[in-house]
Parts: C-alpha cells; structure tokens; sequence
C-alpha cells in the first residue's frame, strides 16, 4: 500500500474506525519492530484482531529513545518537541507530510472557516523551536487562509486595533490562536479587548513559563482579559508524536476525530480502562501515525465523561516538561 | 526534670518496650502482619535494629552532636505527621520531641498504626506522655494551634496536607515546618565482591524498596548485563529469607515490555525489575542501574539532588559527592543510627532552633 491508499483509508469516515484501526495494528505489527515486540509480550501477534480497547499503548517516551518509523522511508520532515537542555526531547518523522496536513486541516475546518475567520498566532516558547511540530501545523493552516490575513503575531508586542483593522475590513471575525502562558503574557502586556464575535484557541503552556495555572481559571482569565465570552474560549490537545489534535469548543471536553480513539487508563495497570469521571493516564490511538506509532500511553492526567469527550488535567506525577498541555493542576 | 533524667526515661522506656514479654507489642506484631500491612521478617529487622541502635549511650550522643542543651521551659506543642512506608518510621521524630520536652501530638500513619502505639503506650506509662495524643485521624487534631509541625511524605502531598492543617487550625499560621521529602538512595560500587552485593541487595530490597534509604540507583563500574546472573542470586537467597510483603502493579510488567521492545538491558525478577536505561524515572519497584564511576555519581546526584535521602559507597571513610551528600557505608543503608538527619536535618536540632 503507498502513501495515498493509506490516506484514503484513514480518513474514510464510511468505514467503521475498528476496520481502520485492525488495518493499521496489522501493518504496524508486521513493520515496526519496537511495536512488534512490545505486542508480542502481552500475546499479540501481527495476525491477531485485537479489539482498540485490547491494545496496549506503547509509553510517549520511546519517541525520545527511537525514532519510530513503520516500514522503510526516507523522512524529510523531522519534529522535535520543546524540551529543557537536560531533557531528551522527542522526535517524531513524518513519512507522508501531505496525510499531517490532511489530518491539521480536517479536524480544523470541522470547527472553524476561512470564510469566517482569520488567525492570528501567537506562540512564543515554540518560535525558538525550528523543529516545533505546532509552529509547522499552525503555518500550514495560515497557508491555507485564502484571503492572506492570517499570519503570525510578532513576540513581546501588545496587540493594537492596528493587528485587527485589516480583518475586520474584510468584514472576518478574529480567531486568536495562542499558547496559553503567552496569551496571559499578552493581556499583561497592555492587550485590550478583542473585537466581537472574536475567539481564541489556547493551546497548554510553555515549559519555561514561571507560573502554573488551571485550565478553569485560564479561560476565566482569557474571558475577562479579551472580554470574549467563555464560549469562545477553545482549546487544542495535541504534541509532537501525534499527527493529529483535539478541540475542546468552549470548554474543558475535548472531541476526538473520527480517525483517532482516546481511552483514560489506569496509571498502576493501562490495560484497564478508567470509568467515567476516574482520572487516569491518557492513552491515544492516532491512526494518522501509521508511518510511525500509532498507539501511545502519555504521561497526560485525564477524564473522560459518559459522552467519551475528556478532559486533560495536567502531567501524571513528575514527568518531564515535554511541551503542551501541562498545566499542573486542575482549580 | 533534667535533660540527662529525660534520657534514661526514654531509653527505660525503648528497653520496656522491646521487652520480649512486651505483650502489647507483641499483639500490634501480629496485627501488622495479619493486616499484611508489613511481613514478619521486616518488622523483626526493625526491631532489632531499635534494640541495638537505641540506648542511653546512643541517645546521649544524639543530644551531643545536635548541641541541645536544656529542655524546653515551656513546652510546645508538636504535631508529627508519621510516613508508614516501612515500620515504626517515626519513632525518631517521637524520640525527638520526647528529648527536646516538648509535647508530642503524632498522627500515624494507616500503613503503621499498632507498632509506633505500643512504643507510645509505653511512654505513657514512664509518664513520658502525659494524654493519649496520637490518632489515625488528623481530623482529631482540630483546633490544636500547634507550634511545629514534623511533616515526612510525598513532595505531592505537601500541598493537600497544608491545606488541611489550615484549614482544621492544627497548627499556628506561623508554626514552623520541618517538611521531608527525599524518596530514594543512591549507591555507589567499584566492585562485585560477595559482601558489596550482599550490602547492595540488602539496601535495594529491604521493605520492598519502598524506605527513603533504599536504593533506587546503583552505579557500578560494569553493566547489568554482566552482573545480573551473580547479582539476582544473591536477590533470589535475600527473598528466600525475607519475602516481599508487597506485589507491584501490572503497570511494572508494562514498563518490562517496553524496556524489551527498546532494547534497555533488563532483569525482570517479577515482584522487582532492575534496569539500566539511559532516562531514569524513579518509581517503586525498580532498580536503576548505572555504568558508571564516580563522575557519573555526581552528575546523578546533582539531577536528583532534592529527591535524594542518601549516598551509599563501599567506603568505610565518608566521600563528598556532588557538594551536598557525604556517602554512607552502604551497611548502614538500612541500619542508620538514631541520630541520622533525614532530608539533611537533624531533628533535634531544628527543634532546638525553632521552638
């Protein structure tokens, strides 16, 4: 199968996700030796049908002790996470950058419009980072605003009437896609309101930050600070080893696409699903990953609801400061 | 009462109280074992340990190097928070407040709530205590505007504790703290002589691992790989006498398959897994192990710095490592004497000095 038979499968919503899913264990199970030996000490073989919720979700880490390719490809497009000097960062290559771009911009586009909106980015902590797997979607998606308003903001200047006017005029509705500590940056910064009808999309923080805050009181603070209602405060999950992300539409519950499955897992044994409202570890099936691995264990705290929507509550004890989302505790 | 009189009460009283017609003593023994809270083996290494390491002599030279001088004119009053992840963990800070004469409020931990009682009731009746203040419950200890607060446990629960405290009034807006949160031991080895690996394995496994002075990293000058074979039978002779009371997660059969599919070197002793693995995350039962000599000791020690109760080496004469720890004999790992300084600090000391 090549590049773009997998894409059509993956994104093939007529197809239930656990077809998809058995199609990527398979190819993985065969092609990806990491993985391979990983299944096979829980008794999973390259021919077995385990069920998503059967899997075992290989820990995030193995993305900052190997690099996780499935199957022979020459990678031009390499990911590093944002890490401290002593930290291992993780490294992601994609084989396929045009099935990434697929995943960004479906997911997106299912909530927002060009039509409607244009971005302004804001995201200091990863700038610095050529190799930021946000930076890279967050452009892509600038690229494909037709009307050439959105861009990204310079760092360490407050946001004027100046930044809006030329959206505005086009009578499009601001979209304010941040990491989190830096929009409380540019609200301490002297950034007034937004314009109505404006939204932001926060994403989890930066790991130099000083401060530590919860999710609740953040889009509190971005609510009052940018005086936009709470309902259009989002949020995006998403990191470097994963090739897709999740909203969360104006509020803490985050949506999955229809190509990827989160489960929260027992931190003392992740074979075990939580319950409904049992915190646990994150664990994610991205079959957008399937050049690489598309079944993780995060060191993410989480909670899912009776609707299968979740929440991310911060890092599951002292795990590294890899990137997104770590806001540490929930207020 | 004089400080030398309060001396011989308290060591009187460790001496009635080790007593093997010690019924009471015998009976939270047994509760403790049949609650599978600790095994027997680990309970009566304690108590030995007490029995030889406790005395008037050993107490005097406690009070000794903490220059404390005089008992409290005043007696203050002092809640102890006890950790429970081995037994009678907390009878140095008991025996503590006892020799500074302040008044002692404890609250035990569930993990050990009969052992440390049965050496409390034995104070009291010496007239050491003068109330029954000790509980389970912090609850208990509302309202009681404490002036210190000796807290050990995890860096995590520091907050929720807190919070509590204030929140009950148990202890004064400004009482002090002393706060221990070291979790693990370092050991440093430069060879696999029988009794390095019998001191090793005694410092890793004891209590499961779970003790602030167990190992949780060993360096060595050669690889697991090379060493495990010796290495596990001398674990293997060490569970035979002394079982692990405690089994670990399934998560740890998680974290064996994962270290099998990235290749980490490995020793998967089920009940224990000892790994040598380039990113060190320190958890309970596993064993880190490190190639390396004492450069890379001290680079481990810095990482690790705050989390860190002790270094061990094979040396009899105390090493500087990393600027902050001087090593321990590796013996002693699970043997200290009573005046040892969790986190640093001497107890007694720092009792002197804040109240």
């Amino acid at each position: 199968m090549d590049f773009a038979d997998w894409r059509e499968i993956i994104f093939d919503a007529s197809v239930p996700f656990e077809e998809r899913f058995l199609k990527v264990y398979w190819h993985q199970a065969r092609h990806n030796r990491v993985l391979q030996t990983f299944f096979d000490v829980f008794g999973l073989k390259p021919e077995s049908n385990p069920l998503p919720a059967e899997i075992p979700h290989l820990p995030v880490r193995a993305f900052r002790e190997k690099i996780m390719m499935t199957g022979g490809f020459e990678p031009d497009l390499c990911f590093k996470s944002s890490g401290t000097g002593k930290t291992k960062r993780s490294r992601h290559c994609v084989a396929d950058p045009e099935l990434y771009r697929l995943s960004v911009q479906k997911e997106f586009s299912g909530y927002f419009t060009f039509n409607e909106y244009s971005i302004l980015a804001y995201l200091p902590g990863y700038t610095d980072n050529p190799k930021s797997s946000l930076i890279w979607m967050v452009n892509e998606l600038i690229k494909s605003d037709k009307s050439r308003l959105s861009r990204f903001l310079p760092l360490n200047k407050p946001l004027t009437q100046k930044d809006f006017e030329p959206i505005l005029k086009e009578e499009k509705k601001i979209l304010l896609f941040g990491a989190a500590f830096g929009l409380v940056d540019l609200l301490e910064s002297d950034s007034g309101a937004l314009p109505q009808g404006s939204a932001i999309i926060e994403t989890g923080g930066m790991k130099t930050h000083r401060r530590e805050i919860g999710k609740s009181r953040l889009r509190k603070m971005l609510a009052e600070g940018f005086e936009v209602p709470e309902t259009n405060i989002h949020s995006e999950y998403g990191m470097c080893e994963l090739l897709s992300q999740c909203y969360a539409i104006g509020n803490e519950w985050f949506k999955t696409p229809h190509w990827m499955n989160v489960s929260i897992r027992k931190a003392d044994n992740p074979s075990v699903e939580c319950g409904a409202g049992e915190e646990g570890k994150i664990a994610i099936i991205d079959l957008a990953n399937v050049h690489s691995c598309a079944f993780i264990l995060t060191e993410d705290k989480g909670m899912m609801n009776s609707s299968g929507e979740f929440q991310v509550l911060g890092r599951w004890k002292n795990s590294d400061l890899r990137g997104c989302n770590f806001l540490v505790e929930r207020e | 009462m004089s400080a030398s009189e309060q001396m011989e009460n308290i060591s009187k009283a460790v001496d009635q109280w080790l007593k093997p017609d010690n019924t009471m003593l015998k009976e939270a023994i047994d509760q403790t074992v049949d609650e599978g809270l600790f095994s027997l083996e680990d309970i009566k290494f304690q108590i030995l340990h007490l029995k030889k390491s406790i005395n008037k002599g050993s107490l005097l030279k406690w009070v000794e190097k903490s220059g404390f001088n005089k008992l409290a004119n005043k007696p203050k009053r002092i809640v102890c928070l006890h950790a429970g992840n081995l037994p009678l963990v907390g009878i140095q800070d008991v025996l503590a407040v006892l020799l500074s004469g302040h008044n002692y409020f404890g609250k035990l931990s569930k993990k050990d709530p009969y052992l440390l009682e049965s050496f409390l009731a034995e104070c009291q009746k010496l007239g050491l205590l003068q109330k029954i203040r000790w509980t389970t419950e912090l609850r208990d200890f509302e309202d009681t505007n404490a002036d210190a607060v000796l807290f050990t446990g995890s860096g995590e629960s520091v907050e929720n504790v807190n919070e509590i405290i204030e929140n009950l009034q148990i202890a004064k807006p400004d009482a002090s703290q002393l706060i221990r949160t070291a979790h693990f031991s370092i050991a440093y080895i430069t060879d696999h002589k029988p009794e390095t690996f019998r001191s090793l394995t005694e410092a890793v496994f004891r209590y499961g691992g779970t003790g602030c002075r167990s190992v949780a990293i060993v360096v060595a000058p050669f690889h697991l790989d090379s060493e495990k074979c010796e290495f596990t039978d001398y674990v293997e002779s060490f569970w035979l006498k002394n079982p692990q009371n405690q089994n670990p997660e399934p998560s740890l059969f998680h974290h064996f398959a994962y270290n099998k599919a990235t290749g980490v070197s490995q020793s998967w002793l089920d009940d224990f897994l000892i790994e040598e693995s380039r990113l060190i995350d320190i958890d309970k039962f596993i064993l880190h192990w490190v190639k390396g000599g004492w450069a890379e000791l001290e680079e481990l020690v810095r990482q690790f710095e705050k989390e860190i109760q002790s270094v061990y080496s094979t040396s009899e004469t105390p090493l500087q490592a990393g600027g902050k720890f001087l090593t321990e004999n590796l013996s002693i790992a699970q043997k200290p004497p009573i005046w040892w300084r969790p986190d640093g600090v001497d107890t007694l000391q720092w009792i002197q000095q804040n109240l």
